[in-house]
């Protein structure tokens, strides 16, 4: 049976009738996908504008196959590689210690673990750049990116951990599996999907990610793909280098929806019911102490203690009124983008979440696409046609930053907006029908109030990517105002660290309390599942 | 007091028809239940008569006002019934005392009759909590005092039971019922589970591919099924080939009394005969003329118990149901005769060549 809340008005004929919502959410939709696909669209009319002037395709072709291509893709895919696996590494070990393990002080290592996620990498490289100034290229790069990143997989795993069914591991070492077998074969195989998962986010981010690369001197495609675009506005050679790029971030996608699809975890009767046994870490206490400690104190420690050092030095001068104007820009920026995505997600999430079909799944699956854009080619891609098609209009304005932010963080929205909209089954608004409330009412009074804190952490969720968002917002930055990332930038770049140390305090406490919004939503899901079930 | 009529509703889902032509009257302060296997149907037609769903032909009448037919469609908002779902559906956000006044309007929200209707339930005291802190029973009756709280027509009650565990099952039941019935409210439930819809409903509405296949009262439904799925499908059932005689039916188990007198013209044409397994009698001495058998199984209930027979010859397993008490060992040698008054169907076809005996358990 379809779970349709609404019926639409008398038809004529006693035909099968469809309810009227579904059309123009699916339409809506439609729109949000093509709105999305548009940055990749342009990036390719570029392209094939380009090719079809003379010797264009050549030179295309040149421009791709160049070495400079090789050197970066060799470049690009090492890190990547690298980092990702240090990060799942690192990152799922961390969660079996928090979640699994005896470890005094678990909820404050909880937390400490999962702070990096706030402080953007281009700080962090900031960090320890401007104290060891020897840090740099490749494995400066490796080292840095890893202990940012890291939580990416953190996250998702301890979740799963903490879900996971405790019995699977009794059962394993009933069946006369070793402990460290177990783990390896049980606890990471039950995981593996949400390793894959936040091993997906890391690359996606390193492909994506200019700020540290060029703090730390490491050419990858997205910062050539910056210089080329600054230096010489060298259209044919940053979408050469762009669809490249894109087409890396692709592979990754797809590839993990492919290794997801095969490997689904199935779950027999209901979920949980009591936590799992903690490990005892008895004689190996303080060596995993201590291991946890340097986590920290490598990942969180050093930058904040540069940034403090930064700041001491500076004295009052520094925290001018710049300080306050790009503030106020950040703020606004990244709220309008966090409406904008929400309002975007909304429908895409409605049409799938109460009205499932294939074609529906197409169009919700179409918009992850956006995942696979880098920030930087959306940017471009809206600089490009705003210039060459629109007589640059919306160019250098906030309305393009902000679409450009919806935009980019499209993905974190959808994903916010659908997990609250769980929340809200259509059997209570038909209740709420039957008791004689008009739908209007029983949206204000049913469906608002238990989906309204899942769009506030959808909200959440983009301002909090929007305020330390670099990259694209070096490019559209509106005409005569900074934002903090891009105040920092200016000051890093000329070396200025002293002055660029305050955007960076202000960024981490602006993105502190989105943050904190955030933490009381999830921690309040669980709970609620019961009921709404 | 309200009479809800169905008449001639079909519904289809895709290609797929769910109800082909339902006819259904639910007699004003009746509890009807609706009975039938998942997929049947049922919840379609609840949901068609609270106004989710429309027909795709077909009218539905509450008391003298038609709500849904080809021209006409009243939105649920304005049919005035009490819905229960299946999961209570009690909204998360608010407490208990909110969710049952969710239907009234603002002035009547805090007046004596809503304190009267939590103290009816069983709930004295626990207005002020939220759905999660309430055990899975006290859902459900949050659930039926919303839906009595805005004085229903009709109570629509979607297999409110189903989802808790067998032990609260048949309290929850007994409290929701008795609050029904003290509020003289028309109820129609749906529910799969064929003891539940004996034992609580005044009428019992079988259905099945699409359609009503017998509206009775439960005694009439489990003596006189109108056929041998229904009456596999509202409790054990032995069917036994006979032979229509003058106001009797031959079997192996011996002649049998009708309930009704056979069909016209139908004496000496083969039969398919309901024997209920209270209506199977075993002796450890057999009578004259009983059937020789063999215990194969025993299931001790305490209460009853329930033996599996084996009849001499080619015929299939009986079932017999007994009060407490006796032991029936397996392997044991007995003879089985039956009970009347009995109903038989006349059979289609003449039978095969080894008339045997079919049993099913459901």
């Amino acid at each position: 049976m379809t779970a349709t809340a609404t019926v639409a008005a008398p038809a004529p004929g006693a035909t099968r009738r469809r309810p009227a919502r579904p059309r123009l959410l699916f339409l809506l939709s439609a729109v949000v996908a093509v709105v999305l696909a548009l940055p990749l669209a342009f990036l390719i009319i570029e392209a094939v504008q380009y090719a079809n002037q003379s010797h264009g395709l050549e030179t295309l072709r040149g421009l791709v196959l160049r070495n400079l291509t090789a050197e970066l893709l060799w470049n690009t895919l090492v890190l990547t590689v690298a980092v990702t696996l240090g990060c799942a590494v690192i990152g799922t070990l961390a969660a079996w210690v928090v979640e699994r393990t005896d470890l005094p002080a678990r909820r404050v290592w909880a937390v400490l673990f999962v702070l990096p996620v706030a402080v953007p990498d281009f700080a962090v490289a900031f960090g320890w750049h401007s104290v060891f100034p020897a840090i740099g290229g490749f494995s400066g790069s490796v080292l840095i990116m890893t202990l940012a990143v890291y939580p990416l997989v953190y996250l998702p795993v301890a979740a799963s951990l903490r879900n996971a069914d405790p019995a699977q591991e009794e059962v394993a070492r009933s069946l006369g599996t070793g402990p460290v077998a177990t783990f390896w074969r049980v606890t990471v195989g039950e995981a593996r999907l949400a390793i894959l998962g936040g091993c997906l986010l890391v690359a996606l981010v390193l492909l994506a990610e200019y700020g540290a690369f060029e703090i730390l001197g490491y050419r990858t495609f997205t910062t050539e793909i910056f210089t080329e675009f600054n230096v010489g506005y060298n259209t044919p050679a940053t979408c050469a280098l762009s669809l490249v790029l894109v087409s890396l971030a692709l592979v990754v996608v797809v590839g993990e929806r492919f290794a997801q699809g095969r490997g689904r975890v199935s779950r027999v009767g209901p979920m949980a019911a009591r936590p799992a046994t903690r490990h005892r870490l008895g004689p190996a206490t303080a060596p995993v102490l201590a291991g946890c400690a340097l986590l920290v104190g490598l990942a969180l420690g050093v930058p904040a203690a540069a940034v403090v050092h930064w700041l001491v030095l500076g004295g009052a001068a520094v925290w001018s009124w710049a300080v306050a104007s790009a503030a106020f820009h950040t703020a606004a920026y990244s709220a309008g983008a966090g409406l904008l995505a929400t309002a975007m997600a909304l429908p895409v999430a409605l049409l799938s979440v109460r009205h499932p079909g294939r074609a529906q799944m197409v169009l919700e699956r179409s918009t992850y696409l956006v995942l696979a854009t880098p920030g930087v080619v959306i940017a471009l891609a809206l600089t490009y046609f705003s210039e060459r098609d629109l007589a640059s209009f919306g160019y250098l304005t906030a309305w393009m930053l902000i679409f450009a932010y919806a935009v980019m963080f499209f993905p974190l929205a959808l994903v916010a907006v659908r997990t609250s909209l769980a929340q809200a089954p259509v059997a209570l608004e038909e209740v709420g029908r039957s008791l004689g409330r008009s739908r209007l009412e029983v949206l204000g009074r049913v469906t608002l109030p238990l989906v309204g804190p899942g769009l506030a952490a959808a909200f959440s969720l983009v301002f909090l990517e929007a305020v330390t968002e670099l990259t694209a917002t070096l490019v559209l930055v509106p005409n005569g105002s900074q934002t903090l990332t891009t105040g920092f930038w200016m000051a890093q770049t000329n070396a200025q660290y002293p002055e660029a140390a305050p955007y960076v305090a202000v960024m981490v406490a602006i993105a502190a309390v989105p943050s904190y919004v955030l933490g009381r939503w999830f921690d309040r899901l669980p709970q609620r599942e019961p009921v709404a079930a | 007091m309200t009479t809800l009529t169905v008449t001639g509703v079909h519904k289809s889902f895709g290609a797929e028809a769910v109800l082909r032509g339902v006819d259904l009257v639910v007699p004003p302060g009746s509890l009807t239940a609706i009975l039938g296997p998942s997929g049947s149907g049922k919840t379609t037609l609840l949901r068609i008569a609270a106004g989710f769903e429309r027909a795709d032909a077909g009218t539905v009448a509450i008391g003298d006002e038609v709500v849904d037919d080809p021209d006409h469609y009243v939105p649920p908002d304005r049919r005035h019934l009490g819905y229960v779902p299946q999961e209570g559906s009690l909204f998360p956000h608010l407490t208990v005392e909110k969710n049952i006044t969710f239907g009234l309007p603002r002035r009547q929200r805090r007046s004596a009759a809503v304190t009267e209707l939590i103290e009816m339930v069983g709930l004295a005291g626990l207005g002020r909590r939220y759905p999660h802190q309430l055990s899975g029973g006290q859902q459900q009756r949050v659930a039926l005092a919303r839906a009595l709280a805005i004085g229903p027509r009709l109570v629509l009650l979607d297999e409110p039971f189903s989802s808790l565990d067998a032990g609260l099952r048949a309290s929850v039941r007994a409290d929701v019922l008795a609050v029904l019935r003290a509020a003289g409210t028309t109820a129609l439930l749906v529910t799969h589970d064929q003891d539940e819809a004996l034992s609580a409903a005044d009428l019992v509405a079988v259905i099945g591919e699409g359609r009503i296949r017998q509206l009775d009262t439960p005694e009439r439904l489990y003596a006189a099924p109108e056929g041998p799925e229904t009456a596999r499908f509202v409790g054990d059932a032995n069917l036994v080939v006979g032979r229509f005689a003058a106001g009797s039916v031959t079997t192996a188990l011996g002649s049998l009394v009708l309930t009704e007198p056979p069909p016209a013209g139908a004496e000496g044409r083969p039969a398919t005969v309901l024997v209920r397994p209270e209506q199977l009698e075993l002796a450890r001495v057999p009578a004259e003329g009983a059937l020789p058998a063999e215990v194969v199984e025993f299931e001790y209930y305490g209460h009853d118990a329930v033996i599996r027979v084996r009849p001499e010859g080619a015929l299939p397993v009986l079932v017999a149901r007994t009060a407490g008490g006796d032991v029936w060992a397996p392997g044991t040698r007995i003879g089985i005769s039956a009970r009347g008054p009995v109903v038989a169907w006349a059979r289609p076809d003449p039978p095969p060549a080894d008339p045997g005996t079919g049993t099913t358990r459901t």
